[in-house]
């Protein structure tokens, strides 16, 4: 297929289509409402299913609802909607519903501003709703990725039973880029959905429920899923690696489009003679922890620089990652304020300009 | 940054009217162009109905909006009419008082950067009692490369919604095809080829095309007799 | 209830052999086997899926014999939505209590009947929150005492109890609201009559029906089963009149 222009939000719609997902549920909310209006348009021409609900939390129940028929589903929101939806969220772990849910990421907290944050990170990887249960949580960082990674998001929400998140700030929804999309999409081997409602005719009645009053059964529940969250650790870890050599002095860790504003940073300390490579975690749930920390132990890394456009969420996960072998910094700006490359280079300057002090008095 | 005083391979757009509405589907580049062709004008000594203000009149999209120029147009010589304070970064539908004025008092000339397809061009709608034939132009701005304007069916099913929710006649094209940093000469070429079908299917001219200076430059414009604004953009994204 | 009742009436399809767990007395159990009969009835329990609440019915799912749902508290109505949509073709039930679909669910059940989503909603109305030990539901009567409003309901605090079916009945889109109980046979019987037509009427694709049921709690009414009835005919009835509030296709009907 040929190249077209998409804006990020229109573009994970078609998609969502394009992996088969005919069904979306919606509230609107800025900066991810092109979504909606796209596949108002659009959803009749497949022949799908678009409604417009009375509010996210009644929008996710309905994600719920669709989502036990055994079709793929999905629904898009942004920040404050992404709130709402946790009741149902977490419902969809407990049953062992398979979704989709996009969250467009506004500044936070509260009403906050309708700028590109990534102040969602805890909510989305650490819980976001009550219970023992993780979503998988993928981050892309251009509009093609975003394509590429809702595709996946069908298969792997499928695969595991699981609700899967993908987040983005709101340039991922915003900005424009050139796109392909796959002609033909191959879903690997997925298991066959026998526990989709669809009606008690030759079989016993089956029930979507998350319910068990019972504390044993409960508990085996708990830690069937969360035997389903290590196999994700195991398999679905995925990262990205920018000019990473062992002539870097510093890595920095970030993701999201906060990576491509670090990549054009160390493209420009490069040309001074200053060494910095980038890991940009795809998945965040599971968390490339392993992979970081083989990075940042590494004998010509002297310091780990953590950016984000937050003040300071996964970088929790990164010093967790690196143990304290070797010092892990931060540098954020929040709220719908982006980081300028120059802010970055700044950040890597001084981090540099001290070390070397420290290496004199020493 | 401006371009070189290039030798001159094309001819220069101009605008004719007093008030200039940049209209398209979303994502068509109106607001990069809006600002490209205020620039152009303000510099363009041969042009005369000054004083040039550039009106952000996009409403429906929260980002990348033409008004994160303004700080740059304003240095110019450009009169920026924007929301202010907060205001500036909300995605309320905000029309200013002043807005309306700027309309209804047009001196020299405006150039309104207008919301993406219908629904962002519902807003002249309500600014309908502002214009009349004899003082606007209303321009399509048209990139080939976007979903729903790609063919001949899809561009005249945007000219007749947007027409329909602003209350008002499409009388220019604007050929803006491109693909950002993928964009080539094929592209472009595409884009005017698509444009010229429109043109001649509704009956309103070719204002101009627009791209890239380093594209241009691959282009042997002795063969296309349509002006040319070439751009320099100034709404970039962070990493830009 | 009556010892006899077990012998008297043959278990519908649609029902499980289980013995349930609603307190004795409690019309929870006639209203399940009322909605499995009008199931079996129609011959639709292979195309049947139920909507449990939150509530005393929470467990629904173990007494009826077809495919079932469990909502989150007040959600049934958008859960039942979004499964729907993706499955015309099924008849999906919602079973609510007050609470439930009155209180914390108002928004769901207003906007699924607004857009005339093609469901059934089976609304169970005790005037208590049964399940979580008695407190105030929106539908508490004036005076009636309950574990949150133990001086009883003061309207000066908490406004008046919300007739839910007069409240859809002033929506242009719902088609069919009725109340009805089911403190004695004859009211059982127009009851059962009332889900079976709603439930004919959505396998004819005809749009959103509510039938509200007024029950009983003896256990947190702190009454016997015979008082409980009682109670309900002499403080529910006033309140909440039976009867038919909308039917649109009932000139068509006969
Ligand atoms: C979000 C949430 N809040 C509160 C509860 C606790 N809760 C369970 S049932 C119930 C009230 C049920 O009352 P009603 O709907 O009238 O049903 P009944 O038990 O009377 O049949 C409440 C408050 C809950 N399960 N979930
Ligand atoms: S508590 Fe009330 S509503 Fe619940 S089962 Fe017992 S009697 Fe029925
Ligand atoms: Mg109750």
């Amino acid at each position: 297929m040929t190249k077209v222009l998409m804006k990020g939000n229109e573009a994970i719609a078609e998609a969502a289509i394009k992996a088969g997902a005919n069904n979306y549920f919606c509230y609107p909310i800025t900066p991810q409402t092109e979504v909606a209006e796209y596949l108002a348009k659009r959803m009749p021409e497949v022949g799908g299913v678009f409604l417009q609900g009375e509010s996210e939390l009644a929008v996710a129940n309905m994600i719920f609802g669709a989502a036990a028929t055994g079709k793929r589903v999905f629904t898009t929101s942004s920040s404050p909607g992404i709130s709402l939806m946790q009741e149902a969220i977490s419902y969809m772990a407990g049953a062992e519903l398979p979704c989709v849910i996009v969250n467009i990421m506004r500044g936070g907290p509260g009403l906050g501003g309708i700028l590109p944050a990534q102040s969602d990170y805890f909510q989305s990887v650490k819980g976001g709703g009550h219970g023992d249960y993780r979503l998988l949580v993928l981050a892309p960082s251009s509009v093609q990725e975003a394509v590429d990674l809702m595709i996946l998001s069908f298969d792997l929400a499928d695969k595991y039973r699981n609700p899967v998140m993908m987040i983005g700030d709101g340039m991922i929804g915003q900005m424009m880029e050139p796109v392909e999309f796959p002609d033909k999409i191959e879903s690997p081997d997925l298991p066959p959905k026998d526990w989709a409602i669809t009606g008690a005719k030759g079989r016993k009645p089956q029930v979507v429920r998350s319910l068990f009053l019972d504390p044993y059964k409960l508990e085996n529940s708990s830690w069937h899923l969360h035997e389903k969250y290590e196999l994700m650790k195991k398999n679905e870890v995925r990262f990205e690696k920018y000019k990473v050599t062992d002539k870097n002095e510093i890595i920095i860790i970030s993701y999201g489009t906060m990576a491509r504003i670090c990549q054009t940073a160390i493209d420009a300390v490069e040309a001074e003679g200053i060494s910095v490579g980038l890991f940009r975690p795809i998945s965040l749930f599971p968390f490339p922890q392993d992979e970081i920390y083989a990075e940042a132990i590494k004998k010509n890394i002297k310091e780990v620089l953590v950016i984000e456009m937050s003040t300071g969420q996964m970088v929790e996960d990164v010093e967790r990652a690196v143990v304290g072998k070797k010092k892990v910094s931060f540098f954020g700006r929040t709220g719908g304020v982006v980081p300028s490359p120059e802010e970055v280079i700044t950040q890597i300057k001084d981090m540099i300009r001290k070390k070397s002090k420290s290496k004199k008095k020493a | 940054m401006l371009t070189k005083k290039h030798p001159q391979k094309w001819n220069s757009p101009t605008v004719k009217k007093p008030i200039n509405l940049i209209v398209g589907g979303y994502g068509s580049g109106k607001s990069e162009v809006s600002v490209n062709l205020a620039r152009h004008l303000v510099l363009d000594e041969t042009f005369e109905a000054r004083p040039i203000s550039i009106l952000d009149l996009d409403i429906v999209n929260p980002y990348f909006r033409s008004r994160e120029a303004s700080a740059e147009l304003e240095k110019l010589g450009i009169l920026p009419i924007n929301p202010e304070g907060a205001q500036f970064y909300a995605d309320l539908p905000i029309i200013l008082p002043q807005i309306r004025g700027a309309i209804q008092s047009a001196q020299g000339t405006l150039i309104c950067d207008v919301g993406g397809d219908d629904v962002g061009a519902r807003v002249l709608s309500s600014l309908a009692t502002s214009f009349d034939e004899a003082t606007y132009d209303m321009y399509l701005v048209l990139n080939a490369n976007r979903p729903f304007t790609s063919d001949l069916a899809g561009c005249l099913k945007t000219i007749s919604e947007i027409e329909f929710s602003s209350r008002l006649k499409f009388t220019g094209i604007i050929s803006n095809t491109h693909l950002m940093d993928d964009t080539n000469e094929d592209v472009v070429m595409q884009g005017i080829s698509l444009s010229e079908a429109v043109c001649k299917k509704t009956g309103v001219e070719l204002l101009f095309v627009s791209a890239e200076q380093t594209i241009l430059d691959k282009i042997n414009f002795e063969t296309i007799d349509i002006p040319v604004l070439p751009l320099n953009r100034s709404l970039l994204k962070p990493w830009e | 209830m009556n010892n006899n009742s077990k012998t008297l009436f043959a278990r519908p399809e649609a029902m499980t052999d289980v013995v349930s767990h609603y307190c004795p007395g409690c019309t929870h159990g006639i209203i399940h086997r009322l909605a499995a009969e009008a199931i079996d009835s129609l011959g639709i329990r292979e195309k049947t899926v139920g909507v449990a609440p939150v509530g005393c019915s929470v467990l629904a799912y173990n007494y009826f014999n077809c495919d079932f749902l469990e909502a989150p508290h007040g959600r049934a109505p958008a859960i039942a939505t979004g499964f729907k949509r993706l499955r015309p073709d099924m008849m999906v039930f919602t079973y609510q209590g007050d609470g439930d679909l009155i209180s914390i669910g108002m928004s769901e059940i207003m906007h699924a009947a607004n857009r005339g989503e093609k469901l059934t909603a089976i609304f169970v109305n005790n005037a208590i929150y049964g399940m979580t030990g008695g407190q105030m539901a929106p539908t508490t009567l004036q005076g009636q005492i309950t574990s949150t409003c133990p001086a009883g309901r003061d309207l000066n605090e908490t406004g008046h109890p919300i007739r839910m079916t007069e409240l859809l009945s002033g929506l242009v889109t719902p088609m069919y609201l009725e109340r009805v109980s089911v403190h004695s046979p004859q009211h059982i019987i127009q009851a059962k009559k009332a889900i079976r037509k709603a439930f004919q009427y959505q396998m004819d694709n005809k749009g959103f029906s509510l039938i509200e049921v007024l029950s009983t709690c003896p256990t947190n009414w702190g009454q016997t089963p015979n008082e409980s009835t009682d109670w309900l005919e002499g403080n529910m009835l006033p309140y909440y009149p039976l009867g038919c509030f909308k039917d649109s296709f009932a000139e068509e009907d006969k």
